[in-house]
């Protein structure tokens, strides 16, 4: 089993709202790797209004800018572009390095808590982004149910559906049905389900737990129409294809988490999560994350994070198997 | 999984659970102990940068929004 291990990080400029109920919160949220990777800026806008004490509305709406380069293979013959593919290419043209990209996405979501009168609470979403070849539409449901009188603990049960629509650009060896001569797009779809069951206890008057188990179930279109593979390598006369990635068009995931929140001091409080994640495309991982918060003064909190991660390949790219093979997938 | 269930169960059965009373909870209303963080739309922004980078997702709610970013 090959391990990847990364800990990335992340630099957010946060316009911090304040404590009030109802508040609109301006935000300018950024993103960079190094190598000029990936590149995101995201101005977002936040509005939370509640209605007496039993409903709350929030509404966002945000702007990310992307760009940067992926890494594929491609024909250098032909130009480092995603697209570069083509049959009985010559493998010493064939290189694999990063490609560049750029996108646009808009998201809103918008969700209404309604308390009834055991303070139970239940939560409606909406959430919809579009992208230039990327359009989703998720709603969303949370009822959240207190198991004592102390409201100490609670239970909640969440379910989503989210429906993608991905355009994908037809040229050789990609997923189309349509005559791939002609240019044009091909819209795929994918569905996706997912429910989580947790359990929160507050432990002490500074620290609580939490604890999930969800499942994630997806189907239709799941494979990256940028990714390019290698084929039909043949080292004695130096050819190979370059076609599109294709990965299966099922995912069942299951996972559990672990929170743990404590108040260490009148100031300051850690948040540690552990993650578990599985899957029958055989990624299996690990992900801790941490947080220190530090309340310097009303105004300023200060936080500092550390995530680490470790995951597991996918079947179809196991180890043993490169990429100068015929699999039926990756 | 297993590791889960042991320490949820240690959690729940060791007696360090103290019921605590709604006049004891000012600590835990504060908004740096808040789940997922003292502001939701920069943890839905980390989700999707994590989300693009990792193979794996789930298990900070159900709501979040779709991505093109995998």
């Amino acid at each position: 089993m090959q391990l990847k291990l990364s800990i990335a990080t992340a630099v957010l400029l946060i316009g911090v709202s304040s404590q009030a109920e109802d508040y609109v919160s301006f935000q300018y949220l950024q993103y960079n790797e190094n190598d000029n990777r990936t590149t995101v800026s995201a101005p977002s806008i936040m509005i939370n209004k509640d209605f007496g004490v039993d409903y709350t509305l929030n509404a966002s709406f945000v702007g990310d800018a992307v760009s940067g380069a992926s890494p594929t293979y491609y024909d250098t013959a032909s130009g480092a572009s995603a697209f570069s593919r083509g049959t009985n290419l010559r493998a010493s043209d064939v290189k694999y390095a990063n490609v560049e990209y750029e996108d646009t996405r808009l998201a809103a979501s918008l969700s209404l808590t309604s308390r009834f009168a055991n303070r139970d609470e239940l939560t409606i979403g909406l959430n919809r982004s579009s992208e230039s070849d990327f359009y989703s539409s998720e709603v969303s449901a949370e009822y959240m149910h207190w198991l004592d009188d102390s409201k100490n603990q609670s239970i909640s049960l969440g379910l989503s559906y989210q429906y993608n629509e991905i355009l994908v650009t037809c040229v050789e060896n990609s997923s189309c049905s349509v005559d791939v001569a002609s240019g044009a797009s091909q819209k795929m779809d994918a569905n996706l389900i997912n429910a989580q069951l947790s359990f929160s206890q507050n432990i002490d008057s500074r620290s609580y737990a939490k604890f999930a188990l969800y499942t994630i179930l997806e189907d239709g279109y799941l494979t990256n129409p940028y990714m390019n593979v290698v084929r039909n390598y043949n080292e004695i006369l130096d050819t190979a294809d370059i076609v599109a990635e294709n990965r299966p068009d099922s995912k069942t995931a299951f996972g559990g988490s672990v929170k743990y929140a404590n108040a260490l001091t009148d100031t300051i409080s850690l948040q540690l999560a552990y993650r578990y994640y599985s899957d029958d495309w055989g990624i299996s991982s690990n992900t801790l994350d941490s947080d220190v918060y530090f309340q310097y003064n009303e105004d300023w909190i200060f936080k500092l994070g550390l995530r680490g991660y470790v995951q597991s390949e996918a079947d179809f790219y196991s180890a043993d198997k490169d990429y100068f093979t015929n699999e039926t997938y990756a | 999984m297993k590791s889960l269930l042991i320490l949820s169960t240690l959690l729940l059965f060791t007696g360090c659970i103290k019921d605590v009373k709604p006049w004891e909870k000012d600590m835990l209303a504060k908004e740096t102990m808040k789940d997922g963080g003292i502001n939701s739309l920069s943890k839905k922004f980390e989700e999707h940068m994590y989300f693009s980078k990792e193979a794996s997702k789930g298990g900070n709610g159900v709501a979040g929004g779709g991505c093109g970013c995998n």
